[in-house]
C-alpha cells in the first residue's frame, strides 16, 4: 500500500462524507417517524390498521434494499414521480429502515409491564394519553439497543446509494478506481471513515443507554 | 401509463437464471460465513488472549464497514492478486462480512448454555473439544436458531449488492432488462416478488427449525 496515495485519496473521498451523513440523517428521521406509525398501527385494535402494518413489515423486510432503491430511481419516474437521485435514495432507505425500526419500537412498547396500561385505564386516561405519557417514555429505555443497531446498519447501507448515482463516499471511491486505477488505498480510506463513523454511533449508544438506565 | 406484464413472461428465463446465480452466491457465502463465524466464536471464547483479540478485531472491522466495502476489497484487491472470478470474489466478500455477524450469534448461543454444563463436563474429564462438540454446541443451537435464521435472510437479501462488482444475479439481470426494455415497474416488481418468495421460504424454514429444536416438555 502506497501511503502517498492514501493521503491523496482522503480529501477526495471525504468530500462525500457530508452526502453520506445527510442521507443517513434524513432516512433515519423519516424512517423513525414512519416506523413509530407502523408500530402503533400494528398494536392497534383496528384490524385493517394492524393488517396494513404487518403487510408493510413483510414487504419491506422481504425485499432487498437495493431493489427498493432501483424501484425509487428507475420505476417511479414511469408514473411521473421524478425524484433526484438523492431523494430517491432517501425514499428507499427510509421505507426500508422504517420496517426494522417499527419492530424495534413495537418490541419496546410491548415490553412495558401490562400493569402500567391497566393503571392508566383505572385513572381514566385516554389511550393516546396513556401511550404518550406512560408507555412510550418507559419503552425508550428498552428500544435504545435495537434502535441504534438499526441506525448503524442504516449508516453502512447508505453506501448502496452509489448504485443510484448519489455522489456519497462510496461513489467518490469508485471514481478513484476508474480514474487512477488505484484500489487498495481508496478502499482503505473508505473503510477507515466508515469504521470511525460506526464507532461514534456505538459510543453514542452506550452514552444514551447510560442516560436512560433505571436509577436504583 | 400502460403496464405490459407480458415483458415479465418474455424475460422469465433470464430472471430464473439470475435467481439461480443469487442462490449460488447465497449458499456459498452462507457456508463460508457459518464456518468462519464458528471459528471466530470459538476463538473469542478461547483461553489464549491473542486468539480472542484477533476475533474481536475481525468482528469490529467487518461489522463497522459496509458489505460493499468488503466486496470491493475481495474483488479489486484480493481477487486481482489471486485471480478470482467475480462470483468467487462475491462469495468471499459476502461470506467474510456475514462471518462477523454469525460469530456474534454463535457466541451468544454458546454463552447462553448453563455454566453447570461446562462444569459437569469438566468433572467427567471430557476434553474441551469433546464437550464443546457433544454437550455445549448442541444445546446452544436451540438458542441460536431464531437469530441465525433472521441473519440468514439478511444474507440472501444482501447478496443483491454483488451487482456492484458486476455479478449478474437477480438484481443485476433485472437492472439490465429494465434498461433494455424500459419496463422498470413490471420487471422490478417481478424481482421483488421472487425475493419475497425466497425470504418467505426461509421464514417458514425458521419456524420449522424452531419447532424442531424446541425443548420437549
Amino acid at each position: 500500500m502506497d501511503w502517498d496515495v492514501v493521503v491523496e485519496s482522503f480529501p477526495l473521498i471525504w468530500k462525500g462524507a457530508s452526502k453520506t451523513v445527510s442521507l443517513f440523517a434524513w432516512s433515519l428521521a423519516a424512517g423513525t417517524v414512519l416506523g413509530l406509525a407502523v408500530a402503533l398501527m400494528k398494536l392497534s385494535s383496528a384490524k385493517p390498521l394492524s393488517w396494513f402494518a404487518t403487510l408493510f413489515s413483510w414487504l419491506f423486510r422481504g425485499v432487498p434494499l437495493l431493489i427498493l432503491l432501483f424501484y425509487a430511481f428507475f420505476a417511479l419516474p414511469e408514473v411521473g414521480w421524478l425524484l433526484s437521485p438523492f431523494w430517491a435514495a432517501v425514499l428507499g432507505l427510509s421505507l426500508w429502515t422504517a420496517a426494522y425500526q417499527a419492530e424495534a419500537i413495537r418490541s419496546g412498547i410491548i415490553a412495558v409491564d401490562h400493569g402500567q396500561t391497566e393503571g392508566s385505564d383505572a385513572l381514566g386516561m385516554t389511550r393516546s394519553h396513556t401511550m404518550r405519557r406512560i408507555i412510550i417514555p418507559q419503552s425508550i429505555r428498552i428500544m435504545v439497543p435495537p434502535f441504534t443497531s438499526n441506525a448503524t446498519t442504516l449508516l453502512k447501507q447508505t453506501s448502496l446509494a452509489t448504485l443510484v448515482t448519489v455522489p456519497e463516499m462510496t461513489l467518490l471511491t469508485q471514481r478513484i478506481f476508474s480514474n487512477n486505477f488505484k484500489f487498495i488505498e481508496p478502499i482503505f480510506v473508505l473503510a477507515m471513515i466508515y469504521l470511525a463513523m460506526t464507532t461514534v454511533l456505538i459510543i453514542g449508544q452506550q452514552i444514551v443507554e447510560r442516560a436512560f438506565r433505571l436509577k436504583t | 401509463m400502460e403496464l405490459d406484464w407480458g415483458v415479465v413472461a418474455r424475460a422469465w428465463d433470464l430472471l430464473i437464471d439470475g435467481t439461480w446465480v443469487t442462490l449460488q452466491l447465497f449458499a456459498w457465502s452462507l457456508l463460508l460465513g457459518t464456518v468462519l463465524g464458528l471459528v471466530l466464536a470459538l476463538m473469542r471464547l478461547s483461553k489464549y488472549r491473542v486468539l480472542r483479540w484477533v476475533s474481536l478485531g475481525y468482528v469490529w472491522l467487518f461489522r463497522g464497514i459496509p458489505v460493499l466495502v468488503a466486496l470491493f476489497f475481495a474483488f479489486f484487491v484480493f481477487g486481482r492478486q489471486v485471480g478470482l472470478s467475480a462470483l468467487q470474489a462475491g462469495v468471499l466478500g459476502l461470506g467474510t462480512s456475514a462471518a462477523a455477524y454469525k460469530a456474534e450469534i454463535i457466541r451468544a448461543g454458546i454463552m447462553s448454555v448453563d455454566p453447570g454444563q461446562f462444569e459437569a463436563a469438566e468433572c467427567l474429564a471430557m476434553t474441551r473439544r469433546r464437550y464443546m462438540r457433544r454437550i455445549i454446541i448442541p444445546q446452544g443451537i436451540r438458542v441460536m436458531v431464531p437469530t441465525y435464521m433472521s441473519n440468514t435472510i439478511l444474507v440472501l437479501k444482501v447478496s443483491s449488492v454483488a451487482v456492484a462488482i458486476g455479478i449478474v444475479e437477480l438484481t443485476g439481470i433485472t437492472r439490465q432488462l429494465s434498461n433494455s426494455t424500459n419496463r422498470p415497474i413490471e420487471l422490478f416488481t417481478a424481482a421483488a416478488l421472487i425475493y419475497l418468495f425466497l425470504t418467505t421460504v426461509l421464514i417458514v424454514l425458521q419456524e420449522f427449525l424452531e419447532r424442531r429444536f424446541a425443548l420437549k416438555t
